[in-house]
């Protein structure tokens, strides 16, 4: 076959350019079961930045391909994945023209039938929000980190999570990442939950940008000598678009939108069924997370629910409630799309205040909250403290807002 | 996909649909020794089973004529995907027997790049080819950054443009590749700028192989497909602008299209084939084979 | 990886800005070491005070700069460094806590 040389472009083999003798990272790593990954494995303590938490999430992830388009402050991660690729742990890697190019990309990658990672941050994320609300009727399982940036105007780089509100209605899993170590782990559970047969979902990553991306934190990693299965193709809630399914006409993206009835029914109950299979997903990050939720001094009176980088205030707080005599509950929703309605209920049994804080100024995760408790909790639930544009919230201003909270419910 | 990747059980074969056996047996899934050849030709059009038959597309429509060419071109119909966007073009290749992924709007080129890049890693050893089917909306105005960048990057796979020179299926408004002064909605007083040179453009980004071509002569058409194709498996990105004209927002009587096609080709839309040095020698090449079998 | 020996606690940065904060104790001295953000990841450092805690049963602090150890916050940028010094603190602490047992007690 003659294959003209200087055709350098759309390298498929990650061994261009190398030594005879060179090996693909991947090659030498070792297939285990997620289950053995994510709770048996020997780990090791690293003190690395977020950024570097995904570069080692990533190095362990079997992923085929990554793409994406830098921006501050996810550049770091993806320049990482970039190394992945030259040593061999992805197979596929390039830059994409922008957010909306690389994100219809990785769908057409995803919809080849191969693992493909892409991230962004706040503004490209809004950018490519045509693509990325397509992606779940598409049925493509695509693993994304969200790095979470400012997106109002006036401008700014700083860390502060209302883009996630923009996914909560997508047919998205979200998980939100409270830290390094959370952002190392995550991931690699939401390629698992996403990629099975009854998801076949994409999921999104979030952490807050910054907070954690740019700063250090301990991490406790498996042996690099490991990684997940790889993608099966052909375990697929839908085909893939490989031209290796009968019968003959195979049109997976028919277009339903001709203004009959039928179509709105297909159309309908396309959509029903992805809502469902994100319930659905609850099952394996069950699994792989050890809960959808985490509880810490289950039943006292005073409850935090919190989700991401608010969290570690939280932790903070209650410990230091907790020196000074007082109990206070945490809750940590790790994933909010499959929202842990049946775990939140459970938990909230005692409370009588409950305290949302969050680092956004539209208060999303408050508003889920007080959906799924109005008129199934006692318990009266307020917002806040919130902050937003890149602003910080220190442990005393929730300590603050828990002070005021019993002076007004007593 | 053909009976070659997939062998039913001998007991099984006849419960196959009817649709998919008679594309194995009579039509242009059938196995060949030479993935470069078609196997079907044009020529023999009525007495194969094609890849696409039904479609909702305008009586007389000139695109159509097009879209059933370019299937009939394909050198591995068993083993492509076509990638299209919103437009007059979708109805018809949406009924195709090849998997059509109906993207975004505009998003065609990227979309396809991350497919056929996924396919090269699944595949190693199964040459898949991807084809963009857009109209010149799709391509040349919202899906202008995303077609630009594949050819900057010689993606390996084909972009077919569907110049109708309107944006025929939301009721014809003015395109980016509409002529100069033309009055269609959305350019009441005339199109005030000249159409896109989007040949030039592929001529700057360097494409392996460009064509421009009228659907007057089906072999040729073929024939430019198949060349196409083949230099995105092998070489780098090709792109063919063909002219399908609206008989419907041009009004042009249906018996009179062809017509129509003619005089437009002898006017400004001669055919013109652009080919880079290496996909030059890697056709030779392949196009060479049968006539030296001939003479050995 | 910093020295896990005499480790109080381990939080995340307590002025929420994320970064972590790690505080050694040695009876009533100590040191916090706190590493941000930064938005050049080549500039993430540690910052470090010697401190002196205020309750026997709490993590409360002050910062202490009348110690021969430092006068002034301490900067580190690696590891390495900075555990070189927590080795010199925690004998400098021993020393230090065993000298103030023998002066008499205030009243």
């Amino acid at each position: 076959m003659a294959n003209v040389k200087g055709s350098s472009v759309c390298r498929t083999a990650t061994d261009e350019g190398k030594p005879a003798d060179w090996i693909p990272g991947s090659d030498k790593q070792t297939v285990v079961d997620p289950m053995e990954m994510f709770h048996k494995l020997p780990r090791e303590k690293l003190f690395i930045t977020g950024s570097e938490a995904a570069r080692e999430c990533m190095r362990r992830a079997n992923i085929d391909i990554a793409i994406a388009y830098p921006i501050t402050p996810q550049s770091e991660s993806m320049q990482q994945a970039g190394y992945l690729y030259d040593e061999g742990y992805i197979k596929e890697y390039y830059r994409g023209e922008e957010e909306i190019g690389t994100f219809s990309a990785i769908s057409g990658a995803s919809r080849a039938g191969v693992r493909a990672l892409t991230a962004t941050s706040g503004p490209g994320l809004m950018r490519g929000m045509e693509a990325i609300s397509s992606w779940p009727g598409a049925r493509t399982p695509i693993i994304m980190l969200n790095m979470c940036r400012v997106i109002n105007t006036p401008l700014a780089i700083q860390p502060d999570n209302i883009e996630m509100s923009f996914m909560l209605n997508t047919g998205i899993l979200l998980l939100h990442a409270e830290n390094q170590q959370d952002f190392y782990d995550y991931p690699l559970a939401a390629i698992m939950a996403s990629e099975q047969v009854d998801v076949t979902l994409p999921a999104v990553v979030s952490t807050d940008g910054f907070f954690v991306t740019h700063a250090r934190g301990p991490v406790e990693v498996t042996p690099e000598e490991f990684k997940l299965p790889p993608r099966d193709g052909w375990r697929s809630a839908v085909p893939a678009m490989d031209n290796e399914n009968p019968p003959a006409r195979v049109s997976r993206d028919a277009p339903i939108q001709k203004s009959n009835f039928i179509s709105y029914h297909m159309h309908a109950s396309w959509q029903q069924e992805v809502f469902a299979a994100v319930e659905r997903s609850a099952q394996y990050f069950r699994k792989y997370l050890g809960g959808l939720i985490e509880v810490v001094n289950p039943g006292a009176e005073d409850l935090i629910i919190a989700s991401g980088s608010a969290v570690s205030q939280a932790r903070e707080a209650v410990r230091q409630e907790g020196e000074q005599g007082r109990t206070v509950g945490l809750i940590k929703i790790k994933t909010i799309r499959p929202f842990p309605t049946k775990e939140i209920l459970e938990a909230v049994k005692g409370a009588k205040r409950i305290l949302i804080p969050e680092f956004n100024q539209a208060g999303w995760l408050h508003k889920e909250i007080c959906s799924v408790l109005y008129g199934r909790c006692d318990a009266v639930i307020k917002d806040g403290p919130r902050v937003f544009g890149g602003m910080t919230m220190p442990t005393e201003m929730v300590m603050e807002a828990l002070a005021d909270f019993r002076k007004e419910v007593k | 996909m053909s009976l070659e990747t997939l062998r039913p059980s001998p007991a099984f074969k006849d419960v196959l649909p009817i649709e998919y056996k008679d594309l194995v047996e009579h039509g242009p899934y059938t196995n060949r020794t030479d993935p470069s050849k078609q196997s079907v030709k044009v020529t023999d059009m009525g007495k194969f089973k094609e890849v696409i038959e039904e479609h909702p597309m305008c009586a007389g429509c000139a695109m159509t004529l097009f879209i059933r060419l370019v299937y009939i071109g394909m050198p591995n119909p068993e083993h492509t995907i076509v990638v299209g966007t919103a437009g007059c073009g979708r109805l018809a290749i949406s009924q195709a027997s090849v998997p059509f992924v109906y993207g975004n709007y505009g998003d065609t080129n990227a979309v396809a790049s991350g497919l056929k890049r996924g396919l090269e890693v699944r595949f190693p050893n199964q040459k898949k080819d991807v084809v963009v089917m857009a109209g010149d909306g799709g391509l040349i105005d919202i899906g202008f950054q995303g077609m630009m960048h594949s050819w900057f990057r010689k993606e390996k796979f084909t972009t077919i443009m569907l110049d109708n020179e309107v944006y025929g299926n939301t009721g014809g408004q003015e395109s980016g590749m509409t002529n100069q002064g033309k009055v269609l909605k959305m350019a009441p007083r005339g199109k005030f700028d000249k159409k896109i040179d989007a040949l030039g453009l592929a001529k700057v980004a360097e494409v392996d192989y460009v064509a421009r071509l009228a659907p007057t002569n089906p072999a040729r058409v073929a024939r430019t497909v198949r060349r196409a194709i083949m230099v995105a498996r092998e070489v780098g990105h090709s792109y063919i602008q063909a002219y399908t004209s609206c008989n419907i927002e041009y009004s042009i009587p249906t018996p009179d299209v062809m017509k129509d096609a003619f005089a437009i080709e002898k006017e400004r839309y001669g055919f013109e084939e652009i080919i880079s040095p290496r996909a030059q020698e890697y056709l030779n090449e392949i196009e060479k084979k049968p006539k030296k079998k001939k003479t050995d | 990886m910093l020295i896990q020996d005499n480790i109080y606690l381990t939080r995340s940065n307590p002025s929420g800005q994320g970064g972590t904060q790690i505080l050694y104790r040695l009876q009533d001295y100590g040191l916090t070491a706190l590493s941000g953000p930064q938005e050049e990841i080549a500039l993430i450092h540690w910052e470090v005070e010697v401190i002196r805690f205020t309750n026997l049963e709490t993590a409360d602090f002050e910062t202490c700069h009348t110690t021969e150890l430092a006068d002034k916050t301490l900067k580190f940028y690696t590891d390495k460094s900075l555990n070189e010094f927590l080795q010199r603190a925690f004998q400098y602490f021993e020393e230090l806590n065993s000298l103030e047992k023998m002066l008499p007690q205030e009243s």
